[in-house]
């Protein structure tokens, strides 16, 4: 069957398509097929024309105010009339907090599905098959669809980014009618974590994290819990690393037990938490067994301190496990960061 | 903290084992038949119906009263008991301490036995230990068939993750039970006319009663084991039948019994018994199965297997000595905490089952009677049934078939051969004493083997990490370390987390606590550490030792491993609390 | 301005996240290895929704909870031995699989068919709740295409909390890019809101609760209609990832050495 492949984006603030947008592209470039662009977002002309040079048989938009914020009913209103124009049978998005809101709803409305968080496209001639995790990144899974259209959101990092030519095209726009139903939702800002709590960094380099073993009982047979906010605290502080927390950890904070304070469910990592995006990992008082690490799917380099010379961390899960207590290290890492 | 709750229910039972377990069966279709039902809750302490419990051979006749077609297949890893061995296991490292006679012993044995496998199965194996006719079972995919059975009867409600405090005493008539506080607030009242108590020999419920009324002339409660089990993936190729049962005696000490059953789809349970007449002080279980597992008879089957579960209890070994008041205005007593094990078959479960059975029919005839739960009535109709059973005729029989034991092996086994062959005519009669009394002391066990100097160093090093002695101790005394393959053979850290997927609920108190802190600030022994299953309790530099919530198993073995007894009782409480073991496989 | 929400929330089951998981090829595709050993949990973002429902109809007097659920019977009935005894619900139980490997477009035609079912649900004051992803199949699809199904437009993804200001309107809170929320307002129901973590811990048990829910839990599981769920997708392959790290073990160095190494990995480009 032959397919139409749209690549679905949307702009960014200043009108401009961001990197995992880009990257998206790359992915639907790599497709055999008629490829056509759509594009949304408050003004969408000169994004087209920064990606004028990808090869797509045509590029269509809807564009206007209602559809400069992400908004679940406009979003697939716009996502819908694209998809139907381009009469596509495959919709490559990014994985953008914004197309995950709306496009399982838009394959419902167009009696196709929806996939998200792949990880990897290959095509062998006619079959497209998508790599995606299953139980929250415990085992991945190859899988192919004979359903269409077929809409498929892309993680981010997992190909290189379109880079081209600015170029002119001719930009099909869709009208899309703004029914008062489409506008009941008012989006009116954004908001960053509370102050005490800016410890998370998705674009920091390193991944700092915290497991439970920072407020147990120490050696001594006390709690050290005000000594490890501190070492920890600074520790991010001066590394500018981005915090990560086990549940059982953060859950506790909730219970108004002896908990590090300016810790979230934000922060957490893995089974009910983010899979972020690190080239570093450094875990501390954590032991690194599977369902400890299955937040850690995405983190290139990973060392661990951990008194236990035998646990999960030890097993083929860290690339340098330190066996060594965290609070006597944590204090010299500080230490030497200052001085640099 | 704000005012206490309560609430009214006609009968509030305690603990969901296989006591409870007959109990609700044989009453929930008596109830659905009465005009106006009563309301009958049970509450669990662990976070679900069949967590923290262990496999069984069990000839199920009691289970088989209840269930008469019962097809084991529908029950999870459940399987008709096919072939059934005892088999002696020798040492094939030459750590284990055996006594003189026993090496003497082994030498003609040797030459008997197989080689490669350093084993003897034994010919004839008596009648009293046979399983024939009954069933290999995971206990815990056992309690969670009956659950399902139950709830959708809709006549009984179970509540895990529950634990109950204490029992509500009124003018010694027992009116219901206190549940444990959480998050600070106190703990609910639950009223009833009747209370039911299975919450086993160390339950909080349990042992209140018996500290308020007393109990009968003759009680003794100092025979105990932790047993300890690993639930296995038998490596692709090994044929092994289910159904199949191993009994080991002899290894990896004389002391410590050990079994393989084996369940459908390539399962195995393997574990063993560490019983509180073995007098090494540091006696760790977790440690001990692992060079079980390992001993050539069975690493030739568990050799490449993966752990797929692992859990650990204490076990009452009283048996009938153990036995408390049944029954008081109120309440009735079931299952292992109300003295039913048999140790001399072996065998709890059936035993357990059946006294739930026992009740519950005492139960509907006073329902019946429209009579009330006072102490005379449950006597007549429950505590009556069950002195008429195979349970306590069985139970008499083995009373004092282990006695044997206090001065040895050779003689235990002796002892139990007389009273199992003569029905207990003939038992080699020994009061048993209290764990305490039998313990030897660190510098004495090791006497032979470490030099006292390197004793006080091994302490001082471990009192600075705070870890256990065994691992050194044992392995000074020839045991080799452990192999770790991060599959079967892992360190006790992993068998909580992959194993026994241990977790604790937040909000509940400390369920350990050291009672006469003086005392446990110069033990130089602290068993209480050695023996914890779940390395929750740590030594302490300069005070006593160090409980983890998170890492209790609720095993129990602390509070009868002490060598701090005071006035009768030692210096360890275990209360009422929540968590432990999140596996249902055991 | 009090109003009496009508909260449906939607949440399966999933296996207890220590659980071990392996995943094994049958006839109808790819499942876990002894699935129905593994104990069970309500996954664990339809949980923090139920938790968010249950303290939302505490605080608007007449409102009232739902929890309709697609998994099997026996495994729900575990489920709500816990979950039972938390927060105040009426069970909508469909008879399914619970597996990760089904097709989110069926779960969510199932689960609309059961919410449609409820009788007298008023748009007027429908909020559907439910995880923004479930910790099986991780897609964060269903919700919407229920929300579809019954016709609702003003969804929410990733949220951490709701307010409901004096006029009736909903403020939002959802988990957007770069650790931040976006801020909205919606005038009022019927809105759905797939939930993160939100910031409420679990409710202590209330054996209260328990009795009351049980007695309507029980006939709901007992009546539960089974749900035709497909695989949906061609599986070629599930693995378990091989990646073994060959780790060193840095043991018995001095803290300052450790210290000084980790500073150097953590510093360079």
């Amino acid at each position: 069957m032959a397919e139409t492949i749209l690549f679905l984006g949307h702009t960014e603030a200043a009108g401009e398509l961001s990197r995992i947008t880009l990257e998206a592209l790359g992915a639907a470039k790599s497709l055999a097929g008629e490829r056509v662009v759509g594009l949304v977002g408050r003004e969408t002309l000169h994004a087209a024309e920064s990606i004028g040079s990808c090869g797509a048989s045509r590029f269509l938009a809807v564009t206007g105010e209602p559809f400069s914020v992400s908004r679940y009913a406009t979003d697939c209103a716009a996502a819908e009339a694209i998809c139907r124009a381009a009469g596509a049978t495959i919709v490559i998005a990014p994985h953008t907090s914004r197309w995950a809101r709306s496009l399982p709803g838009v394959a419902q409305r167009l009696g196709g599905r929806a996939d998200t968080h792949i990880t990897g496209i290959t095509s062998n001639g006619s079959s497209l098959q998508v790599a995606r995790w299953f139980y929250r990144q415990r085992m991945e899974a190859l899988l192919g669809r004979a359903q269409r259209p077929w809409i498929l959101l892309l993680e981010s990092g997992c190909r290189a980014a379109w880079q081209g030519d600015t170029a002119p095209v001719t930009l099909e726009n869709i009208e899309v009618e703004i029914t008062p139903a489409l506008v009941r939702t008012t989006v009116t800002g954004k908001q960053a974590p509370r102050s005490e709590l800016q410890t998370i960094r998705p674009d920091a380099a390193l991944l700092f994290v915290a497991g439970a073993g920072w407020t147990k009982k120490q050696k001594d047979g006390a709690m050290h819990v005000g000594q490890a906010a501190e070492l920890i605290s600074r520790f991010l502080e001066v590394s500018q690393a981005s915090l990560g927390s086990s549940k059982s950890l953060v859950d506790l904070s909730g219970e108004g037990h002896a908990v590090l304070p300016f810790l979230s469910h934000l922060n957490q990592v893995g089974q009910t938490g983010s899979t972020p995006r690190h080239p570093k990992g450094l875990a501390t008082c954590c032991h690194g067994e599977e369902p400890h690490v299955v937040g850690w799917r995405f983190i290139q380099e990973r060392r661990a301190v951990n008194l236990d010379p035998n646990c999960g961390w030890a097993r083929g899960k860290a690339d340098v496990l330190y066996v060594a207590d965290a609070f006597e290290v944590m204090a010299r890492v500080n230490a030497l960061l200052e001085e640099r | 903290m704000s005012e206490r709750p309560s609430m009214d229910v006609d009968i509030v039972c305690v603990g969901f084992g296989p006591a409870m377990g007959g109990f609700l069966t044989t009453l929930a279709p008596a109830l659905a038949e009465l005009p106006s039902p009563p309301q009958v809750v049970c509450y669990e302490r662990a976070d679900g119906l069949g967590f923290g419990v262990s496999g069984v051979a069990t000839r199920a006749r009691g289970i088989r009263q209840s269930f008469p077609n019962l097809d084991p297949a529908q029950i999870p890893m459940a399987a008709p008991v096919g072939e059934e061995k005892i088999v002696y296991l020798l040492d094939p490292i030459g750590a284990s301490r055996r006594p003189a006679s026993l090496r003497l012993a082994d030498r003609f044995t040797r030459r008997l036995a197989n080689r490669e496998l350093q084993a003897i199965e034994l010919p004839g194996s008596p009648e009293f230990l046979h399983k024939t006719g009954g069933l290999v079972l995971s206990i815990g995919q056992f309690n969670q068939f009956v659950g399902e059975q139950l709830m959708m009867s809709g006549a009984v409600q179970l509540w895990p993750g529950v634990p109950v405090a204490e029992p509500l005493i009124e003018d010694r008539r027992v009116v219901g039970v206190r549940l444990a506080e959480q998050n600070g607030q106190p703990g609910m009242d639950i009223r009833a006319a009747l209370t039911v108590i299975g919450d086993g020999p160390f339950g909080p419920v349990g042992r209140r009663i018996d500290e308020t009324f007393g109990v009968p002339g003759g009680f003794e409660r100092n025979e105990w084991a932790v047993g300890a089990k690993m639930v296995i993936d038998l490596p692709e190729g090994v044929a092994l039948e289910p159904g199949t049962v191993f009994h080991t005696i002899g290894y990896p000490e004389p002391e410590i019994f050990g079994f393989l059953y084996v369940h459908p789809e390539r399962m195995v349970s393997a574990g063993i018994f560490v019983p509180s007449w073995f007098a090494n002080p540091v006696r760790t279980s977790y440690r001990y199965l692992q060079h079980f597992i390992q001993h050539p008879y069975l690493w030739r089957y568990l050799k490449g297997g993966r752990l797929r579960s692992w859990g650990a209890k204490s076990l009452l070994e009283s048996g009938r000595r153990g036995e408390p008041w049944l029954v008081g205005d109120g309440y009735a007593r079931i299952g292992e905490g109300s003295g039913s094990t048999n140790m001399l078959t072996g065998s709890g479960v059936d035993e357990a089952w059946t006294t739930g059975i026992q009740l519950a029919q005492g139960v509907i005839e006073l329902l019946g009677e429209r009579a009330p739960f006072t102490s005379e009535n449950l006597e007549r109709t429950y505590v009556a049934r069950r002195r008429e059973s195979w349970v306590e005729r069985e139970g008499r029989i083995a009373e004092n078939a282990r006695d044997g034991f206090q001065s040895g092996f050779l003689k235990g086994m002796i002892g139990m051969g007389l009273a199992g062959i003569t029905k207990g005519w003939f038992t080699i009669h020994q009061e048993p004493r209290p764990a305490a009394e039998t313990l030897s002391s660190i510098e004495a066990y090791f006497s032979d083997r470490v030099p006292l100097k390197e004793i006080e160093t091994i302490r001082e090093q471990c009192r600075a990490t705070g870890a256990p002695l065994h691992d050194v101790l044992m392995e000074r005394s020839g045991w080799p370390p452990i192999p770790y393959d991060g599959q079967l053979l892992v360190t006790h850290q992993d068998a909580l987390l992959v194993g026994g997927k241990v977790q604790a609920t937040p909000g509940f108190a400390d369920h350990v606590e050291f009672l006469r802190r003086e005392l446990c600030e110069t033990c130089l022994t602290q068993v209480c550490v050695e023996m914890c299953s779940g390395e929750a309790i740590t030594r302490k530099e300069g005070g006593a030792p160090v409980f983890d919530r998170e890492k209790c198993v609720h095993c129990g073995a602390c509070l009868w491993n002490c060598s701090r007894a005071v006035d009768g009782r030692t210096n360890i409480e275990f209360r009422a609390g929540a968590g432990g073991l999140h596996s249902a496989e055991n | 301005m009090n109003i009496p929400y009508q909260i449906v929330v939607c949440g399966g089951v999933v296996p207890d996240p220590l659980q071990t998981l392996e995943p094994i090829a049958t006839a109808n595709g790819p499942a876990l290895k002894n699935e129905l050993l593994l104990p069970h949990v309500l996954d664990p973002w339809s949980a923090h929704a139920l938790y968010e429902a249950a303290h939302l109809a505490r605080r608007s007097a007449g409102s009232k909870v739902w929890l309709v659920s697609v998994a099997p019977k026996t495994k729900l009935q575990q489920v709500m031995m816990t979950i039972g005894q938390r927060v105040p619900l009426e069970l909508v139980a469909i008879e399914g699989p619970a597996s990760g490997f089904t097709d989110a477009a069926d779960v969510a035609a199932a689960l609309a068919a059961g919410i449609e079912g409820i009788a007298g649900l008023d748009q007027s004051r429908l909020l559907l709740f439910g995880g923004w992803e479930s910790a099986s199949r991780a897609a964060g699809a269903t919700m919407q295409m229920v929300g579809e199904r019954l016709g609702i437009i003003d969804q929410f993804q990733g949220v951490d909390e709701l307010s409901v200001a004096d006029d009736g309107a909903l403020r939002i809170l959802e988990r957007i890019e770069g650790g931040q929320h976006q801020v909205s307002v919606c005038s009022g129901p019927p809105v759905l809101l797939g939930w993160a973590t939100g910031n409420l811990p679990e409710p202590p048990n209330h054996p209260q609760i328990g009795m009351q829910n049980m007695r309507a839990i029980m006939p709901a599981l007992q009546k539960a209609r089974t749900a035709q769920i497909s695989g949906g997708a061609r599986f070629e392959s599930v693995t378990l990832p091989k990646q073994q790290r060959a780790t060193r073990i840095v043991k018995d160095k001095p803290v300052e050495e450790i210290a000084r190494e980790i500073v150097t990995w953590v510093t360079a480009e």
